[in-house]
Order: C-alpha cells, then structure tokens, then sequence
C-alpha cells in the first residue's frame, strides 16, 4: 500500500509542477504518462518491480523539480502561492498551534469563510518545560477548491468579524497572529463596505494595544492590508505580495478588453515589474524577514515547514515584545537568533511571557508608528537644499511651538519650549537666533501668565462674506451647448456651456448632475480668496521600482500637469477659519497614490497636527494605489491612516470631501477611516471599478452601483453636498464638527 | 431695414408682435410646436408665406436660437411668458458667437429687477415705498420672531384691524410657499414650515417677511425707455379684479378715476406719486426698454412697490388704448421694437396726451366657482362682434373648431375696449360681453364653461374702491 | 369579469397574422443631420442589460448649437426605411428620419391583450401623469399584482396646466396589475394609464399571461 501512496505522491508532484512550469514543460507530461500508466495496472508489474521503476522516474523528477526552481520566474512563483496544494491558514493552525478554537463560524457556516479567526495556544520547549502562549489567529483562509471561501477574498463583513476578535484580543491583552492568503478584497459595496471595513480595520490596527506579527503567503493589495498592519511582517519565500494581480496589471497595461486575456509574455512582464517576490519586498523595506520554504513553496503536508513557521512566529513574537521592555535584550536575542538562521534549534533558550505593562504598550504603539511612518521614506524624492530643509525643519519646530502656545495648557507650553530648545541645540545657532525671535516673544508674554488669546469659533457667527471675484472655468469659454447625462431620464435641456460652467458651477439645473471641473476651480472658488498656500511641492513622483516604460508617461504626467505628483498639500481659510488641506488630482495619473503622494499626505496631516488645523483631504479624483510603485504604494495605506489616526487622536477634525471618482486603495484606508466623509452629488465612491467587479463576482452591478446616493445609503458616507454650496457647507461643517471643542479635546 | 425677428411666443402676442414688426417693415420668423399647430399665429404666418419653424418646446432656447441662425435672424423677440424675463437667456443672446438683438431691456436690468428682494432693497435704498417687511431672507427663528413681532407693533401703532403677516419663501414668487400669520404663537411652526418648503423647492432657506395688506387696489405703472437714457410713462392701470390665484382678469387704464367714483384719497396725487416714483428706479437702474413697475394702493391712500416685470404685458394693449404720442394712436410692442433697434423717442413725455378709459377683459375656459380652475376640450363656436371701440386679441380661430392646448397659459382672447369716460367704457364693455360668443365641449362632453358670466359680475366693481 | 377565450383567441390570431409594428423614429429637437449611421435593411437593437443601461444602436447625428448628439434606436427591429433626403439639411423637432420595422415581442403582446383583459383606467386629459406617492410607494415594496387600492384612494396625479389634479379610483378595491404610462411623459387623452382587475381575477390573468409565454415563446430566450 505504501507504493501507492507513493506513486500518488508523485503523480500530485509531477501536477504540482505542471501547474507551475506549464503542460509540457521539459518532458513532464511524458513523465505523467508514464506514471499514470503504472497506476493503471500496478498489479501486473509486481511489486518489487515497481518500487524500482518509481524510484527512477522520482529521481528523474527530482532533477526537473530542481531544474525549475533554479528558473523560477515571479509569475511561476504566483501559481506557486495560488496553487491548492499549498498549505492554508487551516493546516497551519493544525500543524504550527497546539489547539485552537474557531471564532465566528466554522467551515461553510460562517460569517465570511474566507476569514478564519480563532484562540490558539501555540507552545514553545526551554529545555524539559513546555510553556503555552495564548494568541488569536486571524488570516484568510483560501481553501483547498472550497467554492465558498472565495479563494481567501474577505467580504466586507469578514473583515469586520477580524476586527471583532482584534478587539478581543486587546481586551484579554494577547498578542494576534496574522495571516494573509488573499488575492484581494471581494470588492463589493454591501455593508460595511470593502473600501470602507479595510479603512476601519486600519484605523484600528495602528493603535492596537498588543503585539502583532503578520505572516505573508499571497498579499493581495488592498485586502491583505485589512489584516497585515503589524508590528512584525515576515513573508514566505514564495509567497508575493503586490499591489495588483500580474493578470490585473497587464490587462491594464496592455488594454485588454473585459472578457479578454492578456498575453502570457504581458502577464509575465507585469509579475516582473512590479516586484511582488519575498526578496524585492524585503529589499524595498516593505517586508521585515523571509520565512523560507522548499525550493517550489511548502505544500500542505510539509510538516518541515510548519516547524520553521512556529519557530519563526515565536521569534517575531518575542522580538516584537522584548523591543517594549530594552533595547539590550532586544539586541541580544535578535543577535543570537540571527545565528541560528541556517538551522533553527528545537527548542530556545528562554521564555518570554507576551504580556505588556502599560508603559510598554505605549512603547509599542509609538515603535510602531515610527516603523511605518519609516515606511518606503528612502523612496521620497526631494528637490530641495539641505539649507532649505532646514530652515524648514526649524520653521516647522518653531509653529509648533508658536501652536502649542496658542493653543495649549500652559503648562504644558512651557514643556514644548524647552523640548524644542533642546532639539535645536545640536544645529547651526546662526540661524536659531532669527527664528527665535518671535518665540521669545510668545515665551515673555507665557512669563507674565497672560492668558494666551483664544480663538472662540462661535455658531453665531454670520454666513461667510461674500467671494470676491470668481473663477471661472476655461471650459466655459465656448459657445456650444453640451447634454445633460441624465437628459433622457429627467427631460433635462441642453446646456449652454458658458452657462453651465460659469454661473452654474458645472450642475445641470434641471436634475442636479454635475459636470466634472478641473481642480483649479476648488482651490479659486472654495477657500478665501488668496489664503491657499502650497507647501511641500517639491516632493516628486519618481520610479522606485525601477518600471520599464513608466519613466516616460511619468514625464508625460509632469508635462500635462505641471506638477511633480498627484497631490497638492497647503493651508487655506474658509470664513476665516484656517485649515490645512490636501487635495488629490485628476489630472496627475488620476490622482493616484504612491510614496510621494504618501509622503505629502503624511506631512500635511502631520502639519495640521503640529497647527492645531482642522485637516480637509479634498478628492479630485483618485485611482487607487498606483500600481507601478507595487507594494511601495500599498504600505501608503497604513502609512497614511497611522498620521490619520495620531492627528485624530490627537484631538484633531479630519474632514473628507469626495469628488469625480474615488475608489480603491486610498478609501479603504486614510480616507474611509474619516468619521466625517461627504460626497458631491454624481461623484462615485468605492473600492473596485464595474469590471473588477464583474470579473471576480461574476455578477453584474448597475449602474449607479458606485453612485454617492448609494454610498450614502450604504453608509459609507455623512452626506452628499451641491458643488454650489460647496464653500458654505465646509464652513458649517467646521463648525458643527469643529466648533469650540476641536482643538482641545 | 433688412432685419428679421425671430417671435418666440406663441399665441395673440405673436400675432401682435407681426403686426408690429410689419408695420416697421420687419421680416418676421415664427415658431410653434406640434400641439399648437391649430393657433392663429401659425396659420397667419403660413397664409402669408412667413417662415414658420416646428419646434420641440417654446421654452427650449437651443431650438429657438437654432432656427434664428437658420433663418439669419437678427433679433428674437420673448413676448411675454418663456423667455421674457429670463436673464440667462437675454445674456445668451446678445453673448453667443452670433449675437441677437434681445427685443427686451438688458439682461443686468432684467437679473436685478427680476429678483422681488433686491427690488425691495434699491428700492428702500431709493427712499421708494415698500412693503413694510424683511429687506433681506431671514434664516433663524429667533430672528423671524423678533421681526414678527415688530410688524405686527407697527401695525397696531397704524391702527389696522386685524393685523396680519405674510411669510413667503425668499427665492419664490406667486402663490406657492406663502402663508399668513395672525398671531406670534405661530410664527414659529410657520416659518419652519416655510423654510422647509424653500429648502425643498428653490434651495434656499430663506423667508420673508412682510405685513399682509388688506384691501388694496393693484396699480401698474406703463414705463418705456431706451439705451439713451430716455425714459417716459404711459400712465397708469387698474388690474384689482383677479381671480383666486392672483392672475389678473380685468385690466383698466388709467388706474383711477376720480371723476367716476369717489376715493377716500387724493387719487391724482396717488398716481403721480407712483409714475414718479417708478421712474426714479428706472433712471437708477438705467431702464432700456418697456415695463411694468407693480404696487399696492392701500385704502388710506399709500401705495407699496411690490414688483417689476421687465417685459411688455399682456394688458399693454390698454394703457396703448388710451394715450397719444403726439395725438397719435400708440403701439407700445413698436415702441419696445423700435428702443431694442437703438432708435430714439422721437418724442418727449409732454408729447404724450392721455383720452378716455379703456377696458381689457381675458376670456378664459375655466370654472370660476371651483377656484378657477382651468378647463381643456374643443370650442366649436367662437363669435365676436365688431365696433370701432373694440379690440379682440385671439390666437383662437373663428372659422374651425380650436382644441385649447393644455400646455400653455389658458387665455383664449382679450376684448378690449374704449371710451371717452369709464361710464361709457364700462357700457361698452357690457355690450362686448353680451355679444361674445364661445361655445365647446370639454373632454367629457359637457358644454365648455368660461369666465364671461365672472366678468359681467365684476362690471360695478371697476376702478371702485 | 369572465374571461372570453373565444376573442382572446381571435385576438391572437390577429397578432400571428401580423406581427409587426412599424416605428418612426423622429428628431427630438431641430437641428442639422449630419449623417445617417445606418442603411435600409439593417438590424438594430434597442436598450439593453439588466438596466438598460447598454444603449441601443446609433441611427443617425442630428447637430445643434455645436452639440453633436447621437440618436439611437429605442427598439430591437429591421430599418425600414431612411429620409435620405434630409441628410446635411435643417430639420424641424419630430422630423421623421428613420423607420424601424418591429417584431412584437411576448411580453408586448402581453402588454396588448392585458389591455383587452384588464380594467384599464385611462387618461381623462392629455397631460403628464404622476403615481399617488403612497401608491407608488407601497408599489415599490410589494411589486405589481399585490397591491390593493380601496375606493376612494388617490391613483395618480394628473399634471395638467400647471395645476395638479389627483385621480381617485371609483368601484371596488382591486388591484394594480399593470402601469402603462412613464414619468415625464405626455400621455393622449384616453391612452391607458394603469391596468386594474379584482382580487380574485389575478391567478386568472395568471394563468393567461403563462398561456402566451407558451404559445409566443419569447425570441431571445
């Protein structure tokens, strides 16, 4: 009987790498024949005879299988991580944990079966004691052809039940395991929203009071995000984790028609560009440690691999905790597991128990935030001297001070002061002494206990004045007319376009569609006249992946816009109250995101913080992530909602304001986790486009699926604004969600 | 002159606007749309060999402009209704590729004078009597109240029984989203409601408020100017008998007759206040062309602005009947031509003299003992007589059976006639309305019911305080 | 109400007999034709998807005010015929430009022989006509065939001379079965508005609606 299972084993091999290598690849279809047809008529060989033909074509096999893993391509490596045979979350919770208690369902009866939460003991041995830890596991659970895990995409509310038992997990103050087998989101718009949960889970996760370690297979963009912003990242050594499936970005690239495949060499081309292997992404930072597998990835019964995962889990586990309580211990343990590498030991040399004191959560919340805000930071192009930067620096230090003083107890002020002249104390006093001028001052008036002024923003306070001279639109400049989307549905006219894009703000006046405007006309017509300031404009877009081609429509973009990237930061007033502002634009590659964007949107969130400002993120239009920066985009993600949560927590009013299209990796992340989001009517919000949609579901949505109307029954926005009321309705809204107590919480 | 006008109108007005641009030698382009096939005005223009053009709507401005480009017209004409006093389409006229000549004032004048607020407002600022009231929307309730409350003091202090409020939406205009207060206690439930019903309607939420006026006679002052800063009045008119739904149904000029009735004021006095008053917002604003200033004489002999309407009326015809430019008969649509063409007057106001008393009555198919509402069917049968004093305005042929169409304003003919005095005017006028015949059947086959018996009924109450 | 099969036959046998429709297919507004897009013979289809949302085929650009607009065919069938002679000349609104010769569908016999069958309540005035919001609303919840009205109830809105007017439904309580009008549009005096019957009478109008879907299988299916 053994035999069999053998030449079973080696049928499912010889599949496996067919699966990868393609049908024919060197002779292995040849090998399968054979193979199959001993399994035919084993009976008439004998067994003896057979043993010995088997163990010949093993060996011939094993020459092929070490063949192709010395010529594995990116894409190969992606049919690895999709393959069945893989190992699943389930086999892991099975081989590395001890036990383990499902959460939330089980199997088919479920929540969302694609999402597996569950309370595991995972046990390590110190010479002749074996101490238990308590975590709770989370991750994606692909199946092995289950129909009803969705190959490991979380719907909405799968995501939601992750961050239920992430909240358990922080009530009982033990650390989470996650574990992400996603190709992405299942993008649709029910409650809570794919877009949307994934932001909140974000949100969450970047103040999570535990220790958290996640583990890679198949890191799908946005939805592996929903699970993976942890302390500790460690990724399989044939796993991928990009920004968009190879297949997903050729089409694009290659402007495939719905329906249509791309071309293998395209697909291939893609998996390279864009840098999804576990090598790149630790090369780029995105990724903090490899946990390798056999050459052609683990498969579900490779109890080796299993015993390196838990061995490796502990570890990142232990790292994670030991960083909280010294750095001396850290080192140490780091240092000696560093040696171990080659060949992990069975047991370890010590126990560390994997609960944290209070100070040493705070410890942990802030490792972490400085660990993402770090994030992809050696991609960011500057064009900028180092004496400009400085001056920046010490001007930044210096309104926060200023803020802090304006705006702050007293006592606590007089903290900041000393704090900041500390900070400078190490730098150029030449220049110290200018900038301190006005400090100087604010610090006398703090020695005389004078009250420092209060704003008082009172509800009272009359309508805004009115704008002086407005905008107007280029688009106006014609003398034709244009028809109205929804003519044949409301009988509207057809528009004059002077009319339509001067006196009436681009809306149709008879339904209320709005014409989309260029960006322009929301910097002039929103804010005070002459109160938008730029900062930050040197920050460029660049090619961090180095993507073949993208340097030229990069250049194109630059051209076009005359910007350096899809993101404009500044402050600006409305009525006078002064706010900071970012603003994503179509006309750069449609508003995507990538380390630039990032970056601006972190430090205009981070200014606004340091100012005490409300923070308005203003969506022109956005794309998603932009895919040619692969997963140097997708940890903009949790880069930017850690800023977004600090300022919140900070006490500050984040306003998100929706226009044109906005969809994908951005709204389920800093944008969707604003408590205050609004749409302009006829924009569309969500996280994948109609055809993604159509291409995973297999089901068809309407139209208006995306619309504002539905996203506000959806709840995945506060309200839908007039573009003619834009500039009073922010005013109100600073109000009414600002007011008095914004900047003192 | 070789230019041509479009008529975007429809009706009795397109008929009078041809008259008038023939009589200036004018080449003219007419307009109707499928439902109105059967209207005077088109079969006019077809016995005559005018250009005549089918149109989807008489309000869609892209059709009209369209057919004056394809006709090289060189003005288009609003009539009343549609497009005359639209702003935005005046400013599209004269600011296309192709400009027009918009036969009506400026379209700034319009904008500004089309707003009932901000006419309030110049016209406080002018020192012109206005509405006791709120000079601008009003959006908070305590601030309605407090203003409430005021209104409702200065009227007591003028002794008036009864004291009432009017609320109105501020972006509104006619009878939608008004209500009247009696008492403080309900301002606030009212004015939530009509700041709702704003809000859902126009917009915006603002209210106004003002003194409801009792007992008022509805005055109109005949204004004409041009863009040489000329300006003259052809006196006033008379237009108190309306039906519920304030839409006027008889008109008279002029707006008193002291030798007719008696009034408990100095009426000469009352309508000389109002044309010079009326002409200084004119001058202010730089008035292009003809209109009409709106106001309220009270019993007590004080008389409010309500409105302008920048645009020639559908009882021009009256204020026409009575005065002389020069002892000659007047045609006011001419006048308003002949000021859009940049001609000048000719003639000053001494020029122009003032006969008689003339009378328009609109004869409409409605049911004025259900609220005058209005009715559609077929009239087979319509007859008028003819007098030298008589004048019927129809787009309603006389010779087939008519279908009123339901889309459109439900006026059938105006009869107009003319006196040397308001007695003989008021006899005249009977004898019109005994002869006039209009006959038909509604939709379900009852007799067709008009306003004639209504009219006969408000004979006594002309011009009578 | 007894259903008579003997004419519901007869009127069957009619639409066998002569199964089509012919459309005109008019300018919506004045303009220029600046080109047919399709030539006599061809097949066109109508709005498609779940939604219609996918539009139908383009017959012919009709421009106006520099606003070149696309005129598509509202319904599936064959050109019948072309205006040739129009083509590059200033048309006037409701030009006849195209005819589409149309197969009747199942479900637009249906429509016909429920006008035959049903308590048909029909347009009093040509005017635009409106569901009672309350109607429309308990419509919207429990779909056609289920909701009952009661006399005495307001039906629809009759938007007519700028006043709104409502039309109450007389008789006994029945059913709303079928609604024959859309928003917006100008319906002729006497066109059918909504298709009523008795409570009891539903399963029969059922059962008739199953027999066409047999006897007419439907052609996309």
């Amino acid at each position: 009987m053994e035999i069999f299972r053998y030449l079973t084993d080696l049928i499912n091999r010889v599949h496996y790498l067919q699966d990868i290598k393609g049908q024919d690849w060197r002779g292995a279809q040849y090998l399968l024949e054979e193979l199959l047809k001993l399994k035919e008529r084993p009976y008439e060989i004998g067994e003896k005879k057979l043993e010995e033909i088997l163990k010949g074509l093993a060996s011939r096999l094993e020459l092929l299988e070490e063949r192709a893993a010395q010529e594995l391509t990116p894409y190969e490596i992606v049919k690895i991580t999709r393959n069945p045979q893989r190992f699943t979350l389930l086999d892991i919770l099975d081989n590395v944990y001890d036990s383990y208690t499902e959460l939330g369902g089980e199997g088919e009866i479920n929540i969302d079966p694609a999402v597996v939460c569950a309370r595991a003991m995972i046990s390590r041995r110190v010479g002749n004691k074996v101490y238990m830890h308590q975590v709770i596991v989370i991750g994606h659970e692909k199946g092995h052809g289950e129909e009803y895990r969705t190959g490991g995409s979380a719907k909405p509310w799968g995501n939601e039940k992750a961050l239920r038992y992430m909240r358990v997990a922080e009530t009982e103050g033990i650390p989470i395991h996650f574990y992400v087998f996603t190709p992405g989101a299942y993008p649709i718009e029910d409650y809570p929203g794919a877009a949307q949960q994934i932001a909140r889970n974000l949100y969450f996760m970047a103040k999570l009071k535990v220790p958290t370690v996640a583990f890679i297979s198949e890191g799908g963009s946005g939805g592996a995000e929903a699970i993976a912003l942890a302390d500790m990242r460690l990724m399989a050594s044939r796993g991928y984790y990009s920004v968009i499936s190879p297949e997903g970005a050729a089409a694009i690239e290659g402007k495939v028609k719905e329906g249509q495949r791309p071309p293998r060499e395209l697909i291939e081309f893609c998996a390279r560009q864009l840098r999804i292997t576990a090598e790149d992404n630790l090369r780029f930072g995105t990724i903090d440690r490899i946990v390798p597998e056999p050459p052609l990835g683990a498969r579900r019964n490779d109890y080796q691999f299993f015993k390196r995962l838990r061995y490796e889990m502990i570890r990142a586990t232990d790292e994670v905790v030991l960083r909280t309580k010294s750095l001396r211990a850290f080192r140490s343990y780091a240092l000696r597991r560093q040696k171990e590498e080659a060949s992990p030991p069975e047991e370890f040399d010590l126990y560390i128990r994997w609960d944290l004191s209070e100070i040493e959560i705070e410890k942990l919340l802030e490792i972490r935030s400085k660990k993402y805000r770090a994030l992809s930071s050696w991609a960011v192009q500057e064009k900028k001297s180092s004496l400009k930067s400085y001056l920046e620096k010490t001007h930044d230090l210096g309104s926060r001070v200023y803020h802090d003083v304006r705006y702050g107890v007293l006592k606590q002020g007089q903290k900041m002061i000393q704090r900041f002249m500390e900070e400078l104390s190490g730098e150029g006093a030449v220049i110290l002494k200018q900038v301190t001028e006005p400090l100087k001052v604010a610090y006398d008036l703090l020695a005389v206990k004078r009250r420092p002024r209060v704003r008082i923003v009172s509800s009272e306070e009359q309508a805004i004045e009115e704008m002086g001279e407005l905008y107007v639109s280029p688009l106006a400049l014609e003398d034709r007319t244009v028809t109205c989307p929804n003519a044949e549905k409301y009988g509207c006219p057809d528009l004059w376009v002077p009319d339509l894009y001067g006196e009436f703000c681009g809306v149709c006046p008879n339904c209320g569609y709005h014409f989309p405007l260029e960006y322009e006309w929301y910097l002039r017509n929103i804010f005070d006249a002459g109160s938008v300031k730029e900062f930050n404009q040197d920050i460029a877009s660049g090619n961090p992946l180095g993507f073949e081609g993208y340097e030229k429509r990069l250049a194109q973009a630059r051209r076009r816009s005359g910007r350096d990237s899809g993101i404009i930061t500044f402050q600006a007033r409305i009525g006078g109250i002064a706010l900071v502002a970012a603003m994503l634009i179509a006309d750069f590659r449609q508003g995507t995101v990538g380390v630039a964007e990032g970056e601006k949107f972190i430090r205009a969130c981070d200014r606004a913080r340091v100012m005490k400002r409300p923070f308005l993120a203003f969506i022109h239009t956005t794309g998603g992530i932009r895919i040619h920066e692969g997963t140097l985009g997708v940890v903009q993600m949790p880069r930017c909602t850690m800023a977004v949560r600090e300022y919140i927590d900070a006490g500050g009013l984040y306003l998100v304001v929706y226009d044109n299209n906005s969809y994908a990796g951005p709204v389920a992340s800093f944008l969707g986790c604003s408590p205050y989001q609004f749409a302009i009517r006829s924009t569309r919000i969500g996280f994948a486009g109609p055809r993604v949609i159509r291409e995973t579901t297999g089901e068809d949505i309407p139209p208006d699926y995306h619309s504002a109307e539905n996203a506000l029954r959806r709840g995945h926005i506060q309200g839908i604004w007039d573009r003619r009321e834009l500039r009073k309705k922010l005013y109100q809204a600073l109000l009414t969600m600002g007011g008095k107590n914004l900047y003192y919480r | 002159m070789k230019d041509r006008v479009l008529i975007a109108n429809r009706g009795e007005i397109a008929l009078r606007i041809i008259d008038a641009c023939h009589q200036l030698g004018l080449q003219v382009v007419v307009i109707y749309t499928p439902g109105d096939e059967q209207s005077l005005h088109v079969k006019r223009a077809r016995q005559e060999g005018l250009p005549c053009y089918r149109v989807s709507s008489y309000r869609d401005a892209n059709d009209v402009l369209a057919v004056a480009d394809e006709t090289k017209c060189t003005a288009i004409h609003p009539g009343y209704g549609f497009f005359a006093e639209d702003f935005r389409f005046a400013r599209r006229v004269v600011k296309r590729s192709n400009p027009l000549i918009f036969i009506g004032p400026r379209w700034e004048v319009i904008r500004d004078l089309g707003h009932k607020l901000n006419v309030k407002r110049l016209a406080y600022d002018l020192g012109i009597p206005v509405i006791p009231g709120t000079i601008s929307p009003v959006y908070s309730e305590l601030e309605a109240e407090a203003k409430a409350e005021e209104l409702f003091y200065w009227q007591e202090e003028q002794k008036i029984e009864r004291p009432r409020l009017l609320f109105k939406a501020a972006a509104g205009g006619g009878g939608m989203g008004i209500e009247e207060v009696y008492d403080l206690d309900q301002v606030r439930s009212v004015f939530r409601r009509i700041r709702a019903y704003a809000k859902r309607q126009f917009g915006d939420e603002g209210v106004v408020i003002e003194i409801c006026l009792q007992d008022y006679h509805h005055l109109e002052v005949q204004l004409l100017g041009n863009q040489y800063n000329e300006l003259v009045h052809f006196g006033t008119r008379n237009c108190t008998i309306q039906s519920i739904g304030h839409q006027k149904r008889i008109e008279v000029a002029p707006g008193f007759d002291p030798s007719y009735t008696h009034y408990p004021f100095d009426a000469e006095q009352v309508m000389q206040k109002i044309i010079q008053y009326s002409l200084k917002l004119a001058t202010h604003v730089g008035y292009d062309n003809v209109g009409t200033w709106e106001w309220l004489v009270t019993r007590d002999g004080k008389a409010y602005l309500m409105e302008v309407n920048t645009r020639i009326q559908v009882e021009n015809e009256v204020s026409a009947c009575i005065s002389r430019i020069k002892g000659k008969k007047t045609n006011l649509l001419v006048e308003q031509i002949r000021s859009a063409f940049g001609e000048r007057l000719g003639y000053k106001q001494k020029d122009i003299t003032f006969v008689g008393t003339s009378i328009e009555f609109r004869l409409i198919a409605e049911d004025t003992k259900q609220g005058f509402r209005p009715l559609s069917g077929v009239i087979t049968r319509f007859e008028y007589p003819e007098f030298p004093w008589l004048k019927v305005s129809t787009h309603v042929p006389s010779d087939e059976p008519y279908r009123i169409p339901t889309e459109f304003d439900p006026n059938l003919a105006l009869g107009i006639v003319w006196g040397k005095d308001t007695r003989e005017a008021i006899e005249r006028g009977k004898i019109f309305l005994n002869k006039v015949i209009i006959q038909g059947k509604t939709p379900q086959g009852k007799p067709l019911q008009t306003n004639i018996p209504f009219l006969k009924e408000k004979l006594g109450e002309i011009l009578k305080f | 109400m007894a259903f008579d099969h003997q004419e519901i036959n007869k009127l069957l046998q009619q639409l066998r007999a002569n199964p089509y429709r012919y459309h005109v297919v008019t300018t919506p507004h004045t303009g220029y034709l600046r080109a047919f897009l399709v030539k006599e013979g061809d097949k066109v289809i109508g709005p498609r998807g779940k939604w219609l949302e996918k539009p139908g085929t383009k017959l012919f650009v009709l421009e106006r005010e520099r606003n070149e607009k696309i005129i598509r065919a509202p319904l599936e069938g064959e050109v019948y015929k072309i205006y040739q002679n129009l083509l590059g000349k200033f048309v006037e609104a409701y030009q006849p430009v195209v005819e589409i010769r149309h197969a009747l569908t199942q479900e637009e016999i249906i429509a016909e022989i429920l006008q035959r069958t049903l308590h048909i309540v029909r347009a009093p005035e040509k005017a635009r006509y409106f569901l009672a919001p309350q109607l429309a609303q308990r419509l919207e919840k429990k779909g056609l065939g289920q909701v009952l009205i009661q006399p005495g109830e307001e039906m629809l809105i009759m938007s007519f001379m700028k006043r709104e007017t409502p039309v109450i439904h007389q008789g006994k309580p029945m059913v709303v079965f079928r609604i024959f009008f859309s928003r917006q549009q100008m319906v002729e005096q006497g066109a059918p508005l909504l298709g009523l019957c008795l409570p009891e009478e539903v399963p029969y109008i059922e059962k008739l609606i199953s027999r066409v879907k047999e006897e007419w299988p439907s052609q996309s299916a």
